[in-house]
């Protein structure tokens, strides 16, 4: 059961990395425009 | 959808103080106040603005903004509605500016923007964002430590080693931090900025709660031979934060939804338009810059910037927002258009004629702001109890954690904590206005304005209703149909004459003889100088050739020899000059379509009805006969209605009057409940509780039973959150309550609130057995 004493400091690590991850995503735009994203490429500019 | 919407509220930001300030600056500015204000017309110093507030949660929010205004010297008068996140603020400008009663509501600890401004939307779409980031990660942590407390939940004693148990403690500790520091955030600060104002509000026992038990599981994990215990409760705690949370999430977006009817009306205008300028091309200009006499064009799927005329093109209009009108409108060149309807066909180009304010859609706009800020009775009520309430909750949890102190501090604490977080007091006072909101947004959307929330309450009550005649149970617009003349003059004249001078009234006999000479096209050289109404008997005109009177028989002073002439069935109206009688005009009135339905529906449910008519008695018989009206009075002067009513009140009767607004203001205004109907109303001056927009009879059975319907879901809400709070109470006193349930049950508890009242966001379609 050692291995617990490195998985749970790893979980933590792990959930505040995707937090880290969501934090970026959302402030980077990346849900900004969720649809016309998706329907650009059938759009002749 | 990226529609700005200003009825919502949201959890406080940090303000950006700096940046703030300087942009408020900017809207000390007169040409800006337009933007959010308008002045008051008999006092020109005095402006009334509308804001969009942000941070509040309830009534001892909205409070605490109202006080914060109304300290500022200048401020005359501040409302503001909890439930929309809307202010208004009436000030004088000699004495104050904007940016001083903004920073006041800053340093409340909320944040104002003037509304109807463009970055109120931005802002609030990343309020929005913030709130659901707040919500993902007490979720994301929810989770997480709910893993790390189960082995402690399943494990016997003696199973899990010590240096195991602390390991899963200061994972727990770890992953509780950015719950207690990000994700309740709004919490504290709000609840800090109750301490400062001295106030109270249901920010405060969440916020202790949440401390407290952290405090406890801190100290047990790091000390856990302390007289705190070695229990932790990082589960419980992050589990209430992500329930008031997801709680305060739903709640925005019903309320966001069901208050979109009136939201949806609010923004109809465009931001900009096609202009046609002088070279005969088109430039695109931000409809502040319009002026009367502008041709713009407006494309298909665009709505209409302002009031005017089609010149160009034909079209079909949606006009369902202003008068409910559910059908498309075909609109030919010639025709009139409204601001805020919808063009739906094709391009066509308008001259404005009437801009902003003076348009009907901004009357709409502000009769529906005002009444969006209103408080209802029941509401003020609930309000009052709300801050005894808390105190009472406060010193609830400190009974509790005494009394259970000497058995066990731990759960002394953690009973006290169940107490602060499971009262409701929110629940309480979004149950009137969240019903009435959703109910006068359903109103809105089928073409009926409830100009007083109060009313609907009292509309359940009513045991009579009594109507006008012309203009209420028969057409608004009557047609001209025989002309009789004196010797001397040809009924082109005649007609001409009198639309001369009928211009200047709004009685649908007026708007006929008006329409009828129109059609004739031809103009008058009749110079007319001067015209006095004479509510219910005629028009007195001082003109180029003397004084013309129109109107009854008796007001023209002719005898009974012209009189005698009538036929019983039609309604004459006379004109004569000084010399004696001109001409009589012979007019027919149509009944409404839908007028003998709506009065049977009326009837089914029990209520009286009655037919008062300042007209003749025979014709007024005639037609109360046809839509099944037994009780009816005819040749009443308005001080007879007046009369009639009055006695009808004093018999305890409870009178509903209902009539076209125009010549029966005093009459509207004395009964107990009144509804005008007519697209003829003048909004702004309307005397009535409700206005039927598109004039339809059938919605006055309709609005009684969305009355009727609203009513009774302000009592469950009110009855649910008072079960609620007395059942939790004493549960949660008692230390039979965990502190993640009590988050739960509270986080419902308004919730069902708000779901309860979005059952009123259909308008209810009345058939005659539902009446029966």
């Amino acid at each position: 059961m050692d291995i617990l004493y490195l998985i749970i400091p790893l979980s933590v690590i792990l959930v505040l990395a995707i937090l880290g991850g969501l934090w970026w995503a959302i402030y980077t735009g990346q849900f900004e425009d969720v649809k016309d994203e998706g329907e650009r490429i059938l759009q002749d500019d | 959808m990226q529609q700005p919407n200003l009825l919502q509220t949201q959890i406080l930001v940090e303000p950006t103080a700096q940046q703030d300030a300087h942009a408020w600056v900017a809207l000390d500015d007169v040409a800006e106040w337009s933007s959010f204000s308008q002045v008051n017309q008999n006092q020109q110093d005095e402006w009334e603005s509308r804001l969009a507030i942000e941070g509040m949660h309830c009534a001892a929010c909205a409070f605490k903004v109202e006080k914060a205004l109304k300290a500022i010297p200048g401020v005359a008068s501040a409302e503001v509605n909890a439930t929309s996140g809307r202010a208004r603020v009436v000030w004088s400008a000699a004495i104050t500016k904007p940016s001083e009663w903004l920073s006041a509501v800053q340093l409340a600890g909320y944040r104002a923007l003037p509304a109807a401004d463009a970055f109120a939307q931005d802002a609030r779409r990343k309020n929005q964002r913030l709130m659901l980031w707040r919500w993902l990660v007490a979720g994301f942590c929810m989770m997480q430590v709910m893993m790390y407390a189960y082995p402690s939940y399943v494990a016997n004693t003696g199973e899990m080693t010590p240096d195991m148990l602390n390991l899963l403690r200061w994972a727990s500790w770890l992953l509780t931090l950015p719950v207690l520091i990000f994700s309740s955030g709004p919490f504290f600060s709000n609840a800090l900025n109750d301490i400062k104002q001295r106030q109270i509000s249901m920010e405060l026992p969440v916020a202790i709660g949440i401390l407290i038990t952290f405090l406890v599981s801190t100290a047990a994990t790091f000390d856990p031979k302390g007289w705190w215990g070695s229990e932790v409760y990082f589960d419980s705690m992050t589990m209430f934060v992500f329930f008031l949370l997801t709680g305060r999430w739903l709640e925005l977006r019903m309320r966001d939804r069901t208050a979109g009817a009136l939201d949806a009306l609010m923004h109809r205008l465009p931001a900009s338009v096609e202009l046609l300028k002088k070279d005969g091309s088109f430039e695109r200009v931000g409809v502040r810059r319009l002026q009367i006499g502008d041709v713009v064009r407006v494309l298909p799927g665009e709505s209409f910037p302002a009031d005017g005329e089609i010149i160009l093109g034909e079209t079909s209009v949606d006009e369902a927002l202003l008068t409910g009108e559910s059908h498309a409108v075909s609109k030919k060149t010639g025709a009139m258009v409204i601001a805020g309807s919808h063009n739906l066909t094709s391009a066509v180009q308008m001259r404005i004629n009437k801009l902003g304010q003076d348009t009907r859609y901004a009357q709409i706009v502000a009769l529906m702001e005002r009444v969006s800020v209103e408080k209802p009775r029941l509401a003020l009520l609930a309000d009052r109890i709300a801050r005894p309430f808390l105190i009472a909750v406060l010193f609830a949890a400190a009974a509790s954690a005494a009394f259970w102190w000497q058995a066990d501090h731990s759960r002394a604490l953690m009973s006290a904590v169940a107490v602060l977080i499971v009262t409701c007091p929110c629940a309480l006072s979004l149950a009137t206005p969240a019903a009435m909101l959703t109910a006068s947004g359903a109103l809105a959307r089928s073409g009926v304005l409830v100009r007083k929330m109060q009313a609907l309450e009292a509309l359940t009550t009513i045991d009579t209703v009594v109507f006008d005649k012309t203009g209420t149970l028969t057409q608004a617009s009557m047609a001209v149909g025989k002309i009789e003349t004196a010797l001397d003059m040809s009924a082109q004249r005649a007609l001409q004459l009198a639309g001369a001078v009928a211009k200047y009234s709004l009685h649908p006999v007026s708007r006929a003889l008006v329409l009828a000479n129109n059609q004739v096209e031809t103009d008058s050289d009749v110079h007319i100088i001067s015209v006095q109404e004479v509510a219910g008997a005629g028009l007195i005109a001082q003109s180029s050739i003397g004084e013309l009177r129109l109107g009854s028989a008796k007001f023209c002073g002719l005898d009974n020899k012209q009189a005698q002439h009538e036929n019983n069935d039609v309604s004459k109206v006379f004109m004569s000059s000084e010399a004696g009688w001109l001409a009589s005009f012979t007019l027919h009135e149509a009944i409404k379509s839908d007028a003998a339905t709506a009065v049977s529906a009326l009837k089914n449910s029990g209520l009286q009805v009655e037919v008062l008519s300042g007209d003749k008695s025979t014709s007024v018989a005639k037609i109360a006969a046809l839509v099944g009206i037994a009780e009816v009075r005819g040749n009443c002067t308005p001080q007879d209605k007046l009369n009639h009513l009055k006695l009808l009140q004093q018999q305890g009767r409870k009178v509903a009057m209902i009539g076209d607004g125009l010549n029966d203001g005093p009459v509207l205004a004395s009964a107990y409940v009144s509804i005008a109907i007519g697209q003829a109303v003048p909004l702004a001056q309307a005397q009535s509780d409700f206005v039927v927009m598109g004039g339809q009879l059938f919605l006055v059975p309709q609005l009684l039973l969305q009355a009727k319907h609203t009513m009774r879901v302000v009592k469950q809400n009110l009855l649910w959150a008072a079960i609620y709070n007395a059942v939790c109470v004493p549960l949660a006193v008692a230390g039979m309550l965990p502190a993640w349930l009590a988050g739960l049950g509270m986080a419902l508890s308004s919730l069902l609130v708000i779901l309860n009242a979005a059952r009123l966001s259909k308008m209810p379609m009345p058939t005659l057995k539902q009446f029966a």
